[in-house]
């Protein structure tokens, strides 16, 4: 059955519908929902929505609920398997508010790192310049 | 129910949209297109940073500088029972409008009798539960 289904957006994701998916954005951010519908442009709508933040050990989640999602965005569209979800240590959670300083300090330190990296790898190794969306997807 | 239609049916909803910058607008969709164009009213602008605020009575959106729209939670359920209403009424409404594009799409051409298959398969599934 899964060979008669071409390999196109749609044929690839029929099977996550209302499935917990994890989706991550061009701008970093990790999504946890359920897929309740998407089209060709990979389009998403998702439902219980829990944005998920890190740093180091810890971990804290804000709920946003339903969301539409512009394809363009997505970077990744992962399944989460339910019972492996709790057996795998995420960090211990903490406060949102108390841990978005700390996320938003790692984001700005990876976004300089990067910054330099593309330098060095401009002057010296003779790269070419990311577009103006200053990201590598 | 297909995610533009989802963005049709929530007209004169409250919403959130993101753009790809940062920007957030918070307002009441009017309208919006297949091109997820969209134009709000009583709009609240929060600008990246979240500092600055701007109040604008209406606003147009042009869908390809959207990130994501946040919509109301009830939005889902009142679309479905919707289709579910038109369904049983017969072929009117925006079910019937799929329906006739389905049966447009498939014979001529392979691919989308393909993509129509497994959408249709996963409203089903959407349904039962």
């Amino acid at each position: 059955m899964d060979s008669l289904i071409p390999f196109t957006t749609s044929g690839s994701l029929v099977d996550c519908v209302d499935r917990k998916m994890l989706v991550v954005l061009r701008d970093g951010r990790k999504l946890h929902g359920v897929l309740r519908s998407y089209d060709q442009f990979a389009n998403l709508v998702l439902e219980d929505t829990v944005e998920r933040i890190y740093h180091a050990d810890a971990f804290a989640e804000q709920w946003h609920g339903l969301f539409l999602i512009r394809g363009e965005n997505v970077v990744l569209l992962g399944e989460i398997d339910l019972d492996l979800e709790d057996e795998v240590p995420i960090g211990r959670p903490v406060d949102w508010v108390a841990l978005e300083p700390y996320h938003k300090q790692d984001v700005e330190s990876k976004k300089q790192r990067e910054e330099v990296k593309a330098q060095i790898l401009y002057d010296k190794a003779g790269f070419s310049k990311e577009g103006g969306e200053g990201d590598g997807y | 129910m297909l995610p533009l239609s989802l963005l049709n049916a929530a007209q004169n909803k409250p919403m959130m949209v993101e753009l790809k910058n940062g920007e957030t607008f918070n307002g009441h969709l009017v309208n919006c297109d297949n091109f997820m164009n969209i134009t709000l009213r009583e709009v609240y602008q929060t600008s990246s940073d979240g500092e600055h605020f701007w109040k604008l009575k209406e606003c147009y959106i042009r869908g390809s500088t959207i990130k994501y729209l946040r919509v109301p939670e009830q939005l889902l359920d009142a679309v479905k029972e919707e289709q579910n209403r038109a369904r049983d009424a017969g072929r009117g409404g925006r079910g019937g409008f799929m329906g006739g594009n389905r049966g447009r799409g498939a014979p001529p051409r392979g691919g989308r009798g393909g993509r129509g298959g497994p959408m249709r398969g996963g409203r089903g599934r959407g349904r039962g539960a």
